[in-house]
């Protein structure tokens, strides 16, 4: 039996998606004290049964370390996905079906939204408010309101004009009824999940890259994935796992996140038509 | 109306929009200021700035009026290019003179990665043609390693160059370069190439363009004139590349953005004197007149990216003019 490549591709990035959901669980119960974990007997020491990825410059477990990190991430990764699909799928689905001046308005400040360099406003309002994660999580979904929602207006424009939306309407069911489940819940989801994993990719990228450059993310002795890779600052090529690790994890949690939900996608709008 | 004509009244209005959505960018950049918790002006100076520089620049940035009256101040001093003086990175130099030169080298390296991308993509394109079930073993390989984003691909770059450098010292003899090892201050234009590399090979930059661009090679390839064009025995390499100018240009101009945002964290780990990475030091060292005049300038350079590739498209397609006009 031959295995398409394409669903080689949904069970790997599918089973990443899922192990990191499942550690991102378990980390938040897991209890870890960042200043307990030094050890000044275990310093870099590599790969072994006892430290499986290692111990970083100050002895610490770099799995342990790596498993914490998600934390960073994990929810906050939720959380502007959910907000830049829900925002964006309501914007998209009323821009993409009504008329008249607050629509207008409306695609004007998604337009002006969509207009600020997303990275260089967040770091602006870093300089301002030196905000929490979660925050830069909030304002990052919110930055991708824009682009949700003109995939779902093309899309709902698409379908305006399709018979069984005409259907639905002289029978008479209501505009929202039409909106929110016939076109967005039932037509557009494919889209929605693929916008979704996107923006969780892009705060785990934010996240990662505000605390490897120190000042705004998750700072030291705390663990992030971010300013564990920054540790290759320090290390001086004496040793590779304490970076490599967290650095193959972003990669491979990325990539993961954008082919699944791209695969997803592309299964759901085949199973529409 | 002559097409002369309707061609400018279509530029006309698109400038028009384009300086609408700047004076709204910029507002939104300048409430985020005034969103500042506490006092304005302490959340925004370095700790210990002396009052005098405070009143001076709660003057300049409007921050003792209203939002809108201050607003207002701050735009006609911005519209002049006055962003006021750097107060801790460059005191005494006006901020233009410090992010103007930064910002023409970004801009640079930014064209140039994404040029080498376009150029790389369209080979690839060309190389492997139709999408096939046994490509799809390289192409996920590529879009996986392209994936990376930038500052990651920075890292795992610069690691490797050191330790071959390191090795190669070692082995030959010869002299370290100026810019060994990465990340070090020099005047060596090598950084910059490596920086363009990485910009290349990451945040999934080489992929997308490479999917765009091969579904338009492929799209005008199998159109119905380049079968006529065939079939009346003409060459069909003209006609291709003529089709293929518009939507390759969109590929460039849209995915500048991309690769403005990407930038500003390669830039920090190359420690190029780029704009990327003033304005991370400018934030670090909260030098709050550089970071906002380089935020405006990005934003302004993101809103004339756009402006350009609706005016280029109309010059090219003339139908863009008709539908508009």
């Amino acid at each position: 039996m031959t295995v398409k490549w394409s669903d080689l591709g949904l069970r790997l990035s599918g089973a990443v998606v899922v192990a990191v959901m499942v550690v991102g669980l378990v980390a938040l119960v897991i209890p870890y004290d960042p200043a307990d974990a030094v050890s000044y007997d275990t310093l870099l020491n590599p790969p072994s049964a006892a430290h499986w990825l290692g111990t970083d410059g100050q002895g610490r477990d770099v799995l342990m370390r790596l498993v914490k990190g998600t934390e960073a991430f994990f929810l906050p990764g939720l959380m502007g996905g959910l907000i830049a699909v829900v925002l964006g799928g309501l914007a998209g689905a009323y821009t993409g079906y009504a008329a008249g001046p607050l629509r207008s308005a409306l695609v004007g400040l998604l337009q002006l939204v969509d207009t600020l360099p997303r990275l260089v406003f967040i770091i602006l309002l870093c300089t301002i408010r030196n905000p929490s994660i979660p925050l830069i999580a909030v304002v990052a979904g919110l930055l991708f309101v824009p682009t949700v929602a003109t995939v779902v207006r093309r899309k709902v424009e698409a379908l305006a004009s399709e018979d069984y939306i005409l259907a639905h309407i002289a029978h008479g069911f209501t505009p929202a009824r039409i909106l929110l489940h016939h076109i967005l819940w039932l037509q557009c989801w494919p889209l929605l999940v693929r916008q979704a994993a996107f923006v969780f990719g892009y705060v785990l990228f934010v996240e990662t890259g505000l605390s490897y450059l120190g000042d705004y993310g998750v700072q030291e002795p705390d663990p992030s994935w971010g300013n564990m890779v920054a540790q290759v600052k320090d290390l001086a090529g004496a040793g590779a796992w304490p970076w490599l690790a967290p650095a193959v994890a972003i990669v491979v949690t990325i990539a993961s996140f954008l082919a699944f939900g791209n695969l997803v996608a592309r299964k759901g709008e085949e199973a529409l038509r | 109306m002559s097409g002369a004509a309707s061609f400018l009244a279509l530029a006309g209005r698109r400038i028009a929009a384009s300086l609408l959505l700047l004076v709204g960018a910029s507002f939104l950049i300048y409430f985020t200021i005034r969103s500042a918790p506490g006092d304005a002006v302490d959340a925004i100076t370095p700790m210990g700035t002396p009052p005098e520089i405070k009143e001076k620049l709660a003057a300049e940035f409007g921050l003792d009026q209203g939002v809108l009256g201050g607003y207002g101040v701050w735009l006609s001093r911005s519209a002049t290019g006055d962003f006021g003086e750097s107060l801790v990175f460059a005191p005494g130099q006006t901020v233009m003179e410090v992010a103007g030169p930064a910002f023409e080298k970004t801009l640079l390296l930014s064209g140039g990665a994404l040029f080498a991308t376009v150029v790389l993509s369209i080979l690839l394109a060309l190389f492997l043609g139709e999408p096939s079930a046994r490509q799809q073993g390289l192409t996920g390989a590529l879009y996986f390693i392209t994936s990376a984003p930038g500052f990651v691909s920075a890292v795992v770059f610069s690691a490797a160059v050191n330790a071959g450098v390191q090795r190669f010292v070692e082995q030959a003899g010869h002299e370290t370069p100026a810019w060994y090892p990465i990340p070090i201050y020099s005047d060596s234009i090598v950084p910059y190439f490596f920086a363009g590399f990485v910009l290349v090979m990451g945040d999934g930059l080489l992929m997308d363009t490479f999917n765009a661009v091969r579904a338009e090679i492929l799209g005008v390839r199998g159109a119905q004139f380049i079968a006529a064009v065939r079939a009346r025995g003409a060459s069909v390499t003209p006609h291709l590349w003529l089709n293929l100018a518009i939507p390759i240009f969109s590929a460039f101009v849209s995915r500048l953005p991309v690769v403005l945002g990407g930038v500003v964290i390669v830039e920090y780990v190359f420690t190029l004197d780029g704009a990327g990475y003033l304005l991370l030091e400018a934030s670090k060292q909260r030098d709050f007149p550089v970071v906002v005049g380089l935020s405006v300038l990005f934003t302004l350079a993101v809103i004339v990216v756009g402006l350009l590739s609706d005016v280029a498209r109309s010059v090219i397609d003339q139908r863009e003019v008709a539908r508009d006009g």
